[in-house]
């Protein structure tokens, strides 16, 4: 996928940007804090209208501003504006507006590299999650909604179990389960699908050791039947009514991460931890690739200085064969970009603002 | 000021309406001759003082029991469950239904505080209860996740009483356009296809 144009109204403390980006991707050169990551936010948040760092929505209003808005010209036109006074959201794709802020999800995507990143392998499992949730509600026709649904049910389940509700509670076992076994089921699948890959990119930047990604889902089993987790949720009942919440259920999975059987988490050393990192990423768009039929835009934020020599120039092959299409990279100084990369057009970021030559 | 302020907090608190929209509406009202705002007052008070829920059907109306409980002509061997009693306009506009109705007054709702206790099932209980002439109840609850539920738990009450229980279908909207309508939407009118007649 390539992206065309940008246009960046008061968003953090970007003003107003209108640029044109070339098809190969851009460089862009700037001081922390003058808006580089700032940029590929603005980018991102046409992927998932959420942001990239965590930061609710009036976070990314810039200071003394009431509102933003980003658009990108892709494949599609993706534009989204955001109002703190109605805390409002308001998407359009090609102009019409989304009744649904999920109908405009991943009508442009990206992959964004960042070196909290890392964080996904070094953290607990909500990274993880939110990690598969990403790539399969992109992917994945269906993951979505089957997601929302099995969040809205799992919050009226929680409500009524914290209000002694019983009865209540029980009537949301159905919804909750159905939609539980189809996210269940994608992830297991996801994960099935790419575990001899991500071994492959493992090895390929430069790690020794067998490196394994298995899903760990929280019901046990090989079973994600809907009627598997509804017996599971029948089980577990006086335990979810004395703690007030569900105690079963994929919102509770992990992905595990290992290196020669033991578990990254713990014991990979941060070398090693970020290198599963960087293999996740390359992975997610990998996926969008197969999904979309394009390489999604890459968005590289600083993650080369982290890297030696030599895994640095295996990352670059691997780039160059997976994700051939446009990228973004930012970064403090030209001397922390790979000379490769430097062949394309260079800008700088100061206050920001772009200076373009 | 105490009375434009009182009419503009009372206006305030009706749905879908901010401070800004009730300040507009009080000062258009005070622009109008004052027949017009009185002429609004008596039609607020004679909807405050007169209309009632109907005590069979939990039905909106003048009359207890209501118009339609009331009218001979109604198969009462069919009971159609919705939400609210404004739903019940929507489908007399049909002129396809010639049944009863009982109204829940709104759906399962944990996260609104909305239980099962809250809901008029012990009304429809009744309703089925020994020696009742209702032969089937079909659920009419809205085709959201917490209408579904509560359509399942109206389900596990009439079915305990021995009467068949039915479910309005789903599906596309007659006169849309396949490519407009949306993904749960299209995937729901899929899984309940049924053979040509």
């Amino acid at each position: 996928m390539r992206l065309t144009q940008l246009t960046i109204r008061t968003f953090r403390n970007i003003a107003a940007l209108d640029i044109e980006l070339p098809a190969e991707g851009v460089v862009v050169i700037g001081e922390n804090g003058e808006g580089k990551t700032n940029l590929l936010e603005a980018i991102y948040y046409l992927v998932l209208f959420r942001s990239l760092r965590g930061a609710k929505d009036r976070e990314l209003v810039r200071f003394g501003d009431a509102s933003f808005f980003i658009a990108g010209e892709g494949p599609r036109r993706v534009a989204v504006g955001y109002e703190i006074a109605g805390r409002r959201k308001k998407v359009t794709v090609d102009r019409v507006e989304m009744k649904k802020l999920a109908d405009g999800v991943g009508r442009l995507t990206a992959v964004a590299f960042a070196p909290s990143d890392r964080t996904i392998v070094a953290g607990g499992p909500t990274g993880r999650r939110r990690y598969l949730d990403i790539v399969l509600a992109l992917s994945e026709p269906g993951y979505l909604a089957a997601l929302s649904a099995m969040r809205q049910a799992l919050r009226q389940r929680n409500a009524a179990l914290r209000n002694g509700h019983g009865d209540a509670a029980r009537a949301f076992d159905a919804p909750f389960a159905a939609a539980a076994g189809t996210v269940a089921r994608a992830r297991r699948r996801w994960v099935a699908a790419s575990a001899a890959r991500f071994q492959d990119l493992c090895t390929t930047l430069g790690e020794a050791g067998t490196c394994s990604l298995l899903y760990a889902p929280d019901h046990h089993r090989e079973d994600d039947t809907a009627g598997h987790i509804e017996a599971a949720l029948r089980r577990t009942f006086a335990r979810d009514t004395r703690r007030g919440m569900t105690t079963v259920g994929p919102h509770r999975d992990d992905l595990r991460l290992s290196l020669d059987g033991r578990d990254q988490r713990t014991y990979g050393s941060a070398g090693q931890q970020r290198t599963a990192a960087v293999a996740l990423r390359l992975l997610e768009a990998e996926s969008l690739a197969a999904a979309e039929g394009s390489p999604p835009v890459a968005l590289y934020d600083d993650v080369f200085a982290e890297l030696d020599r030599g895994r640095q120039e295996r990352l670059l092959a691997l780039i160059r064969e997976t994700l051939p299409g446009q990228a973004v990279v930012v970064a403090p100084r030209e001397s922390e970009v790979p000379r490769d990369l430097l062949g394309m057009p260079r800008w700088t970021m100061r206050g920001g603002t772009l200076d373009r030559p | 000021m105490a009375a434009i302020e009182d009419l503009i907090g009372e206006l305030s608190k009706l749905p879908g309406i901010g401070r800004k929209t009730a300040t507009r509406l009080t000062y258009f009202l005070l622009k109008q001759p004052p027949e017009a705002g009185r002429r609004l007052a008596r039609a607020l008070d004679a909807v405050a003082t007169r209309v009632g829920p109907c005590s069979v059907c939990g039905n909106l109306g003048e009359t207890d029991p209501c118009v339609i409980c009331e009218d001979t002509r109604r198969d009462r061997s069919t009971v159609c469950v919705v939400e609210e009693a404004s739903d019940i306009g929507a489908i007399e506009r049909t002129g396809e239904y010639r049944g009863v109705y009982h109204v829940l007054g709104g759906h399962l709702s944990p996260l609104d505080g909305i239980g099962p206790d809250d809901l008029r099932l012990d009304g429809l209980r009744a309703r089925l209860s020994n020696g009742s002439s209702v032969r089937e109840v079909i659920v009419a609850t809205n085709p959201s996740m917490e209408g579904e539920v509560t359509a399942t738990y109206v389900r596990g009450i009439v079915e305990a009483q021995s009467v068949r229980v039915t479910r309005i279908a789903l599906g596309l909207p007659v006169g849309g356009d396949l490519e407009y309508a949306d993904n749960v939407t299209i995937a729901r009118a899929l899984a309940a296809r049924r053979e040509m007649e």
